[in-house]
């Protein structure tokens, strides 16, 4: 029970409800758990090109020939990638921080692998890359360095926009969003 | 609201200066509010994905917040945006990181400090207009100083008991104040007289007096802090190599 617990979103009640489940019905069952989080742990390692989990030494992503690698889009997690994926409006490829700076827990340029970072968006492929951390502050702080660091070696870089969400009406954004949407206006365009 | 629920209850302008996962979907949140000085709250269900808190936690921005309980930690019943002030970009955060690390290694908990929560006021809103940043962070240093119960000796030469000349050279020992030495003299932190004039009067528009103030203020912190690095510095310096 106290293993299952581990997990996020489990808690004391629903790691007893599940071991009980597992041991009493389904056996089977939690030996082919057993094994596959076994398997995982044993071949799923990161990425060679863009840090994400992978079972390669390249994941799908960075082995298509159908992406376009002048582009390279930076995200905190693997789950910031598939949210990206999933608009379907990206055609680039990725790098993957496995985190953000947070100064205050002791996470700085090392932890996130920004000389990885560097290396990569350095190495002749790549003519933009777009910063995709979150609008937190620690997300924007990753989001500065990373421009400071690459904007020197004669890289693009840019940062995904923020606002309104698509659908949203203004009495019902919060102030935030709202009072950064006003300071961030750009011209109508007239075209 | 229970009749408990509702005498434990307080509102208050506050800052996050910081927040920890808790359980599986809560935070806890660092909190320095105006009249309750430096508390730790819990944010119930603030890592659920639609929670209203979630985007409204954050740090650098004053807050309306709402709270009830009276053990160690107190339960958020509401944060509001209170606004007024841009967000803080690029190098001010780490500014404001450090800031932050200072008031949770140095203050006391559940003291009220109302002046220093002006002058905190003062710094996020100067960080987040200014392009210089250095006079801001000397002068919130000072301040700090002096509510933990550490008023710099400025004016004084501690050893000769006179005034300090502007044109003479000083050290600082941490514990008593500027001492007079002789411009050959050895080891140790060098200030112009000027520089401790300036500081004294927050002044910090020369050069000089920004350069020797940093040096001197790292100085007292780190006395303060009984030599424990702070993370933010360590994590400063790293990106500047970078
Ligand atoms: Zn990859």
């Amino acid at each position: 029970m106290d293993a299952l617990r581990c997990m996020p979103g489990v808690g004391p009640k629903a790691a007893q409800r599940a071991a009980f489940h597992l041991l009493q019905y389904d056996r089977p069952g939690a030996q082919r758990l057993a094994s596959a989080l076994g398997r995982a742990l044993q071949t799923i390692r990161r990425c060679a090109r863009c840090n994400s989990f992978t079972e390669e030494e390249l994941c799908a992503l960075c082995a298509s020939a159908k992406r376009d690698p002048s582009l390279l889009c930076v995200v905190e997690t693997p789950a910031d990638l598939l949210m990206l994926e999933q608009t379907l409006a990206y055609n680039g490829l990725y790098f993957v921080l496995m985190g953000r700076l947070s100064p205050l827990d002791g996470i700085g340029p090392r932890e996130i692998g920004l000389d990885v970072l560097l290396e990569r968006a350095t190495d002749g492929a790549a003519r933009e890359v777009i910063v995709a951390t979150n609008f937190t502050n620690e997300g924007e702080a990753t989001a500065h360095y990373i421009g400071e660091m690459l904007r020197g070696r004669g890289i693009k870089v840019s940062r995904i926009a923020r606002g309104i969400p698509v659908g949203g009406e203004l009495e019902y954004v919060d102030t935030g969003t709202l009072a950064q949407a006003l300071v961030e206006r750009r011209p109508v365009s007239n075209a | 609201m229970s009749e408990r629920r509702a005498r434990d209850r307080a509102v208050d302008e506050g800052y996050v200066l910081h927040t920890y996962p808790y359980r599986e979907t809560s935070l806890l949140v660092e909190i320095y509010a105006r009249g309750a000085g430096r508390m730790t709250l819990v944010a119930r269900g603030a890592r659920r994905p639609r929670s209203a808190m979630r985007g409204v936690l954050i740090a650098f921005q004053p807050l309306q917040l709402s709270w009830y309980g009276s053990g160690e930690v107190r339960t958020l019943i509401r944060a509001e945006w209170i606004g007024g002030q841009p967000l803080l970009q690029g190098a001010a955060l780490l500014c404001g990181f450090y800031l932050n690390e200072l008031l949770l290694r140095l203050l006391p908990r559940e003291d009220p400090h109302e002046k220093l929560f002006d002058r905190y006021g003062e710094a996020m809103r100067g960080l987040a207009s200014e392009a210089v940043t250095g006079p801001i962070l000397r002068s919130f240093e000072k301040s700090l100083l002096r509510e933990i119960g550490y008023a710099m000796v400025l004016e004084r030469d501690v050893a000769g008991d006179c005034g300090i000349d502007p044109a003479k050279t000083y050290t600082y020992d941490p514990e008593k104040g500027p001492l007079e030495v002789s411009a050959v003299a050895s080891a140790g932190m060098k200030l112009a007289g000027q520089t401790l004039l300036d500081i004294a009067r927050d002044d910090f528009s020369s050069a000089v007096t920004q350069q020797q103030a940093k040096l001197l203020m790292r100085l007292l912190i780190n006395h303060r802090l009984e030599y424990q690095p702070l993370k933010s510095r360590r994590i400063f310096q790293e990106l500047m190599e970078l």
